[in-house]
């Protein structure tokens, strides 16, 4: 499996031994094992003849910025899903941390600053602030995992409570020192720069700072996920959780693990939020999951548990930003945007399933 | 015949894209075939089912159809990020100008970052606020590109308060259930952190009050002493019916008429909750006909809200005018577009609705007026 090469010359060799029936067999299921990316292609091409401006560079720049913003909570939610689990937590967590990660880094001479005794803005600053937040989103992400884990509760009744808990938190948090539930505003240029900065302009459009950071947790994440003794427990957990256990796997640790590791994406995906959105309100972060739960799906992280991959992850960020993209480049109303996600997702997952059930 | 339901599945999702991308465009060939210059314009909203906005909508629709310019709208479904998301896409897709209704209310720096982001693109905001406190003059100031058309944020809250405290004096002794010479009211906030509800939220009372107090009367005061907030809000910030019924069915638990404690007058920063709080007090029989009418005040005028004060159901709104925002804003698309500078599309319009903020001449303002009836 290892060299495509290889693999294809066994593919067609297979190919030519079959009768007629099993050549047509073949062929329908090729293209429903690959019918999302087909369906993407088709509509990729049909975008670009209606709208020229959808395969320039800068609208290139434009997909892998809002694939970057993305990314890192699908990558945290996808460990939970793995599991047989959720995340419904997600949004507010990145909601809290990037109210926290606004605070700190307001501008120093803004004149609603929250609380105005806070150090300069510089880079151990931020720094600082960074491992704050991602150690909040943790310490969220460990609660969700020790009440999964502890007392087998389902994570989707879990997380739904501390999604709760969260919100409250954050509304308590707005209305703090006078703030009186206004947005967190006056960020600070090195906060911005660091987040957001230009690294190259692509067609005249600027690719932020973020997008080299979200390659970055791809590649630490993938290692996690394949290199590590962590990752190849996570899968044991996820496929059955009982033959994990008899087979030596501590089946409480990993739960907490994935949860927290989820929690700490969360966080930085919170230290990113504020910068993209300017300011932070506590409506931000509002069902983020969502999003997240739905790239998993499509890029074949399964419901089922125990399977996912990666770049089936990157692959599902990248259908919705595409299918966001085009169509606001096509000018579709929202209201038609919302019915073609759903139909993806529920065509992805049927298509998915039915490769699962195949193998069985 | 699974195999068959499998390829039945890829087929819908095939033609649910083909189908729903198919509508959209062709309106764009039909514009292009006119004018070679057809402007393509970008409106975001913040939300699609906001009432006013809808109302706001449908009118810009027909405006600018009159104009011959055949706006794309965008919803942002209250996330602040979705709509830059959506404002960055446009930019790419070569927007020739951004109208943008900005979801988070208020937020100078998120005005600044679309403004950027537009770079030579003008920009229309409208109204949502772009700053609190005369940040959103600066902001103006600085971009020459810009300009806003909103309404005077306190302007409503001062209207509805004085409309209050008018209706509160003439109709004292009917209004006050419990006869303890004291009215006890209730308000409804729409968003916690929005500055016209916040305005409103302040000066709905506060000017209601002084016309009671100058009256010799004394002031409003809120039903739930043990809340110092003085006021429940919709916490998604939706200003939503449902979630001002909801406040007031569990307000009714504990304060009633068998208690002596009942709410006698409810404030609403809009129509949408004023509605939430009639369909609570009408399952409990108040508000219809031949029944006691707790007085409810909302902000908006919207039809149905209209329907409710004819009814006698409602006692009175604010008139925030749709038409009005919409021409406004239409109008000046079509100057910007057609070359003008926004300082000067905005002092281009002469309409006795709009005013010219005295700050800043790229702010407009449309004006409110009361609305207790035809």
């Amino acid at each position: 499996m290892t060299n495509p090469i290889a693999n294809l010359q066994r593919v067609s060799a297979d190919y030519k031994t079959m009768d007629k029936k099993d050549k047509k067999r073949f062929w329908t299921d090729m293209i429903l094992n690959n019918a999302l990316y087909i369906l993407m292609a088709i509509f990729i091409i049909y975008t670009a003849i209606e709208q020229p401006n959808f395969l320039t560079l800068g609208s290139f720049a434009n997909l892998i910025t809002q694939v970057a913003a993305y990314l890192p909570l699908a990558l945290g939610i996808a460990g939970c899903i793995v599991l047989t689990g959720t995340d419904l937590s997600a949004g507010r967590v990145v909601g809290l941390t990037a109210a926290i990660a606004g605070v700190f880094m307001q501008k120093t001479d803004f004149a609603n600053k929250m609380f105005a005794n806070l150090p300069a803005i510089n880079g151990w600053w931020i720094a600082a602030t960074l491992l704050a937040v991602i150690a909040i989103g943790a310490v969220i992400g460990l609660v969700n995992g020790f009440f999964v884990a502890k007392f087998s509760l389902h994570p989707f009744i879990v997380t739904l409570s501390t999604q709760l808990i969260t919100y409250g938190i954050i509304l308590w948090f707005f209305a703090l020192n006078g703030n009186n539930g206004q947005p967190i505003s006056g960020l600070s240029a090195e906060y911005k720069n660091f987040v957001g900065g230009a690294m190259f302009r692509l067609g005249g459009v600027a690719v932020p700072r973020y997008v080299l950071y979200a390659v970055i947790l791809t590649a630490l994440m993938w290692f996690i996920w394949n290199k590590t003794t962590f990752g190849k427990n996570m899968f044991a957990v996820g496929s059955n959780a009982e033959a994990a256990k008899v087979s030596g796997v501590n089946v409480f640790l990993t739960t907490m693990l994935v949860h927290t590791l989820a929690g700490a994406m969360y966080g930085y995906a919170g230290f990113i939020e504020g910068v993209r959105a300017g300011s932070v309100a506590a409506s931000t972060g509002l069902n983020a999951e969502c999003d997240a739960i739905a790239a998993c799906v499509i890029g074949g992280v399964s419901f089922v548990g125990g399977t996912g991959k990666i770049s089936g992850i990157i692959l599902g960020v990248f259908v919705l930003r595409i299918i966001f993209v085009a169509l606001t480049m096509l000018g579709v109303d929202s209201s038609s945007l919302y019915i073609i996600k759903g139909a993806i997702i529920l065509c992805a997952c049927a298509l998915d399933m039915r490769k699962y059930l195949v193998k069985k | 015949m699974k195999k068959f339901f499998a390829i039945a599945l890829a087929l819908v999702m095939a033609l649910a894209m083909v189908a729903c991308a198919k509508p959209a465009d062709a309106p764009a060939a039909e514009e292009a075939a006119p004018a070679a210059d057809a402007a393509k314009v970008v409106v975001f909203w913040y939300d699609e089912s906001d009432v006013y906005l809808s109302s706001v909508r449908d009118a810009m629709n027909t405006e600018f159809a009159a104009l011959g310019i055949t706006p794309d709208n965008q919803f942002a479904a209250n996330n602040q990020t979705t709509q830059l998301d959506q404002i960055n896409t446009a930019i790419a897709g070569g927007a020739d100008i951004l109208v943008v209704n900005q979801v988070t209310s208020g937020a100078s720096d998120t005005a600044e970052d679309i403004i950027a982001a537009a770079g030579d693109i003008p920009v229309v905001f409208f109204n949502r606020a772009i700053g609190v406190d005369g940040a959103d003059v600066t902001v103006l100031e600085n971009n020459a590109s810009i300009a806003f058309i909103g309404t005077d944020a306190p302007a409503a809250g001062h209207m509805q308060g004085k409309m209050i405290g008018d209706y509160v004096v003439a109709n004292y002794d009917a209004i006050d259930l419990n006869k303890d010479g004291v009215i006890s009211y209730a308000m409804m906030k729409g968003d916690e952190a929005n500055v016209e509800a916040i305005y409103r939220t302040q000066f709905g009372l506060e000017d209601a009050n002084l016309v009671i107090e100058a009256a010799g009367k004394p002031a409003l005061q809120y039903f739930d002493a043990a809340n110092t907030d003085c006021y429940q809000v919709d916490q998604a910030g939706a200003w939503s019916a449902a979630a001002a019924k909801e406040y007031m069915d569990t307000n009714f638990v504990s304060y009633n008429e068998a208690n002596g404690n009942m709410i006698e007058l409810v404030i609403c920063n809009n129509d949408g909750m004023a509605e939430g709080v009639i369909a609570s007090l009408q399952e409990k029989g108040y508000n219809v006909d031949g029944a006691h009418v707790v007085p409810v005040f909302g902000v908006d005028a919207t039809d149905n809200a209209k329907a409710l004060i004819a009814e006698g159901a409602m006692t009175g709104t604010i008139k925030q005018d749709a038409q009005g925002m919409a021409a406004a804003v239409s109008q000046t698309v079509k100057a910007i577009v057609e070359g003008s500078a926004p300082v000067d599309a905005i002092a281009g319009l002469t309409d006795e609705r709009f005013s010219i903020a005295p700050e800043v001449a790229t702010k407009l303002y449309v004006a409110y007026a009361p609305y207790t009836g035809e």
